[in-house]
């Protein structure tokens, strides 16, 4: 899983560390959050979050209900599991390893 | 959570499709909420909500795939499609169900008794080890039919022998079982019939079986000759009688009038060494007849074995050969009267080692062959059933063309079509399946009461376990595909472009319609020859003259009592009895012998006459009171019958003989007064003289000719014996009276065993009926079914060709006319049917002749009953199609299209 492609891999990390930091939210919730904080740089397309988020939910790595929100809407909320944190710790260490070296190699050569 | 969630997402389909859509909603209103804040128009927002998005059509699909198991759910909404389609369709789905299920039910039934008697280990642990010891026997044949070619009977000094050669393996003995009397503990408790077997003190430990309760017969019993008798339970009869009594053990049970103290119980599951009869009381060997450890022709017991590791049965063999030989070679040469032919046959007989794993049985020798040929019946009704629903599934499918065109068409993949047609096939094959196996539970113990009979039981471990199961599993699913992948594969190869042309694209259909017919009519004819040949050979067998006449006449055996009493004494109370009960009302006869006809008893001997070598042969002695002949009504054709005065053993002994017995020994000469030599009851040859000559009838056996007889006179040195009573009473009357009289005359003396003359008959052509019964059911199912099939495709052939007929009858085609060229094309779809039928059931009926009686290979009765038979099947399969040919309205089907 950890090879597939790495804006899959992106992508997960990025909803295991909104979920991480800001418990559980539904779908779109996670969609503003990323898109906020990325400051719309990684605007990708809303709903290829969704295929995202049921795998992991197959994975083991979230957990969702369906639950009413804000003004009696109902919602499928999505909530990080212990598994998801692992993963999340070890995605983000991956990331970050990844991401000096490339950091690294764009300076130096 | 991942599989089952995925699995149950499955199974609920649609409430994942309709959660998925509302998740997406969701977002897409938040979303448009959110822009219409900032300010676009209602449409503008919708537009950028949606662009934002995606494809959500896609999405969604990515999404399912990944929340539930595709092949699953394909496969799901493939069964969910076939159901619906059965259920519009309800005649097809019942005709097709209703055919496989009573094929399958057939083939799962007889399969049952298959394994149960033939293919089943014995319940003890490493059966792979077991073997058991037989030898080729010089008198087969001479006694009942029962016997075979083969005999796995030996006696105790044998068995003596065998183990002084030391063959790498152990060697048990255990007795031939037999029916006993028993009495429980409780006092007064009843007198029941039961099968008791003795065994060696080695043999439990040899089997590998544990004791459930208490111990069981152990090496120390052997040496018990007169000390305490114990009885082991098995744990069947146990449960069966005394409902599983924990303190059972050290209570006495009295069989045959002797007392056994209850020293075990045996676990559970183990019935003995012979598949098909349940062993209820197993004894110490040590406590049969002290004669039979010495008397070395007394063949009582089997032999049974286990190897040492790593032996094999060669091995065995070698070691075990030469002791045998000996041993024979000592019998032989003891007895000087042997024919030369028989004496080489004994000395140069050689020691058979067979696998023990399946036990040893008389069953088999007898049902082997004939379970094998019905299971091969019920195959061939399950080719015809598979058949015929893959012909009624070719022409629904025909009326579906256009549909299956049609996806086709629009890009459904070929291997998706083909696989929802098997998935119909299937669940066609599933239902049919799960209702024959109702069916096989049902008719499995009704088939083994038809072969069991009151004096010999016959029970299965009929438990339709998971090797039944796997094997009807295994069946169901073969005829799926058998009948489900031909119009499968037929209907998509056909080119949709053909099929949306409507009638074209249907001759490939009624080509593989003809096959299919083909087969139904010519696995139909082999089960109609079959089943003719059965029931003429049950008939020819019916029609036999027995020599007597067996309606209205009760068996009963006779205990006379406990005590010994002098032979003398003992014929006068025989010959009392017998006066007594020919005299009562409603008595029309009465006779007493010292065992019944075809009863598998008997006492054969060799016969020599003065100045002639002794007989090659043994002959049937049977002993007789005055009376015999007038109620069995077996004429006497000349001299006396016996008086009261006749009996015991002084010289001369009257004997009447019968005419095959005068042909054989006096050429046809009038026998009366001759004489001969024979051993009696005991040792020394003692004179014999003729008295009497009566009229040929059969002893044991209808299938034989009919046997040379020897009656002699009562002797008396039993107080066991039968009485045969003629009176029209009913058996249980009957043997009230006799019982009455019995006691009255003897206390302590009464009918062990009661029986017609009719039923005893009976017992001996169990086999043909089977086979009639079995054969000629399967006949009639197969005949039906093909019938249907053929119907069904002419049926479907003159729909097809409506115009044609029309066009025919517009230009002055008669009705008869019409009517021909329908017959024309139904002897032309039944003409290969038929001469492969013909073929195969030519070469069957080689198999089925040991079987046969009266009946050749190619019998030319059978043969034309069997084709008058299934002519008439065809006319009236034929004839409805044919009637619609001949009525069809020129004007109506010129308009068609």
């Amino acid at each position: 899983m950890a090879n597939t492609n790495s804006a899959q891999s992106a992508l997960d990390l990025l909803i295991l560390t909104v979920l991480d930091r800001r418990g559980p939210l539904h779908g779109y919730g996670i969609a503003t959050f990323i898109e906020d904080l990325s400051k719309e740089a990684l605007r990708v397309e809303e709903g290829s979050l969704y295929p995202a988020l049921h795998r992991m939910e197959e994975l083991g790595w979230i957990a969702a209900e369906w639950r009413v929100t804000e003004n009696k809407r109902r919602a499928r909320v999505y909530q990080i599991t212990r598994t998801g944190k692992q993963r999340l710790a070890a995605e983000a260490e991956r990331w970050a390893s990844f991401s000096t070296g490339v950091a690294r190699v764009l300076r130096h050569a | 959570m991942s599989f089952f969630s995925r699995l149950r997402n499955s199974l609920h389909s649609r409430r994942l499709d309709q959660e998925l859509g509302e998740e997406m909603r969701d977002h897409l209103e938040r979303r448009v909420a959110q822009l219409r804040e900032q300010g676009f128009g209602a449409e503008d927002a919708q537009r950028q909500a949606a662009l934002r998005f995606g494809n959500i059509t896609q999405l969604r699909e990515k999404s399912r795939d990944i929340r539930l198991l595709a092949p699953l759910e394909a496969m799901l909404q493939d069964t969910r499609y076939a159901w619906r389609g059965m259920r519009k369709s309800p005649a097809f789905a019942v005709t097709a169900v209703l055919s496989l299920a009573l094929a399958i039910g057939a083939n799962t039934a007889i399969y049952s008794i298959v394994d149960a008697a033939m293919l089943r280990p014995l319940p003890v642990p490493e059966s792979e080890q077991l073997f058991t010891l037989a030898w080729p026997s010089p008198f087969d044949g001479a006694v009942g039919p029962g016997q075979s070619a083969e005999r796995d009977q030996f006696s105790y000094p044998t068995y003596l022998r065998f183990i002084a050669a030391k063959p790498p393996a152990r060697l048990a003995m255990i007795s031939f079982q037999a029916r006993a009397e028993a009495q429980g503990p409780e006092p007064g408790a009843p007198r029941e019939k039961l099968l008791k077997q003795y065994i060696s003190g080695n043999a439990f430990e040899i089997l590998g079986v544990a004791p459930a309760v208490g111990r069981l017969i152990a090496r120390e019993d052997d040496h018990l000759r007169s000390g305490n008798a114990v009885a082991v339970l098995s744990h069947d009869y146990w449960r069966r009688r005394f409902h599983r009594d924990p303190g059972i053990v050290g209570k006495t049970l009295h069989i045959d009038g002797k007392a056994y103290e209850i020293c075990g119980v045996a676990r559970d599951g183990f019935f003995g060494i012979e598949p098909g009869r349940f062993v209820d009381v197993w004894l110490p060997s040590a406590l049969y007849d002290s004669q039979a450890f010495t008397e070395p022709g007394w063949n009582w017991l089997r032999i049974v074995g286990r190897l040492a590791r790593g032996a094999s049965r060669e091995q065995v063999t070698a070691q075990l050969q030469p002791a045998f030989h000996d041993f024979q070679l000592e019998q032989v040469n003891r007895w000087s009267t042997i024919p030369a032919a028989i004496r080489k046959q004994f000395t140069e007989a050689v020691l058979r080692v067979h696998p023990g794993a399946n036990g040893a049985s008389d069953f088999r020798k007898t049902f082997a062959k004939p379970l094998w040929i019905v299971l091969g019946l019920t195959l061939a009704v399950l080719l015809i059933a598979c058949a015929n629903v893959a012909s009624l599934l070719l022409a629904r499918l025909s009326a579906r063309s256009r549909e299956m065109a049609m996806r086709l068409s629009l890009g459904a993949a070929r291997g998706r079509l083909v696989r929802q047609l098997l998935t119909e096939s299937l669940l066609l094959a599933s239902l049919a399946g799960a209702a024959g196996w109702l069916l096989a539970q049902w008719a499995a113990p009704v088939l083994v009461r038809a072969l069991s009979s009151d004096r010999d039981p016959l029970r299965f471990v009929l438990a339709l376990d998971s090797r039944v199961l796997l094997f009807s599993i295994a069946v169901s699913t073969l005829a799926a595909v058998l009948f489900g992948l031909l119009p499968a594969w037929q209907s998509s190869r056909t080119p949709p472009i053909e099929a949306l042309r409507s009638s074209a694209g249907q001759a490939g259909k009624l080509r593989l319609g003809r096959f299919l017919v083909g087969i139904q009519v010519a696995c139909a004819f082999c089960l109609v020859m079959g089943g003719a040949a059965f029931l003429f050979s049950l008939r020819n067998l019916m029609a036999v003259d027995a020599g007597f006449d067996p309606r209205g006449v009760a068996v009963l055996d006779i205990n006379g009592g406990e005590s010994k009493k002098p032979a003398a004494s003992e014929r006068q109370l025989m010959h009392e009895l017998r006066k007594r009960i020919a005299v009562q009302p409603g008595v029309e006869a009465a006779a007493v012998a010292s065992w019944s006809i075809f009863a598998g008893g008997g006492w054969t001997s060799q016969v020599f006459l003065p100045g002639q070598a002794p007989s090659q042969q043994q002959e049937i002695f049977y002993n007789v009171s005055p009376g015999y002949f007038a109620a069995l009504r077996t004429p006497l054709l000349a001299g006396r019958d016996f008086a009261v005065g006749d009996g015991g053993l002084a010289e001369p002994i009257a004997v009447i003989v019968n005419q095959a017995f005068a042909r054989k020994y006096f050429g046809g000469a009038n026998p009366l007064g001759r004489e001969f030599r024979a051993p009696p009851q005991g040792p020394g040859l003692l004179r014999h003289v003729v008295v009497g000559l009566a009229s040929n009838a059969h002893y044991s056996d209808l299938r034989t000719d009919a046997e040379p007889i020897v009656y002699v006179p009562l002797v008396g040195n039993d107080q066991w014996f039968t009485l045969y009573v003629r009176s029209p009473l009913a058996l249980g009357s009957v043997a009230r009276l006799v019982e009455r009289e019995a006691q009255a005359m003897e206390p302590g003396s009464r009918v062990s065993e009661m029986t017609t003359l009719e039923t005893l008959v009976g017992n001996t052509i169990l086999r043909e009926r089977l086979l009639a019964g079995v054969g000629g059911a399967f006949a009639f199912l197969g005949l039906v079914l093909a019938a249907i099939g053929l119907f069904g495709l002419l049926n479907y052939s003159v729909a097809r060709r409506t115009k044609e007929i029309g066009i025919r009858a517009a230009l002055g085609a008669g009705r008869s006319a019409l009517v021909r060229l329908i017959l024309k094309d139904l002897l032309a779809l039944m003409g290969g049917g038929l001469v492969a039928g013909l073929a195969g059931s030519l070469a069957i009926m080689r198999i089925f002749q040991s079987l046969l009686f009266g009946v050749r290979p190619a019998d030319p009765l059978v043969m034309a009953a069997a084709a008058a038979v299934f002519v008439t099947a065809g006319l009236v399969a034929g004839g409805l199609p044919a009637r619609r040919a001949a009525a069809v309205d020129p004007m109506v089907a010129l308009r068609q299209d």
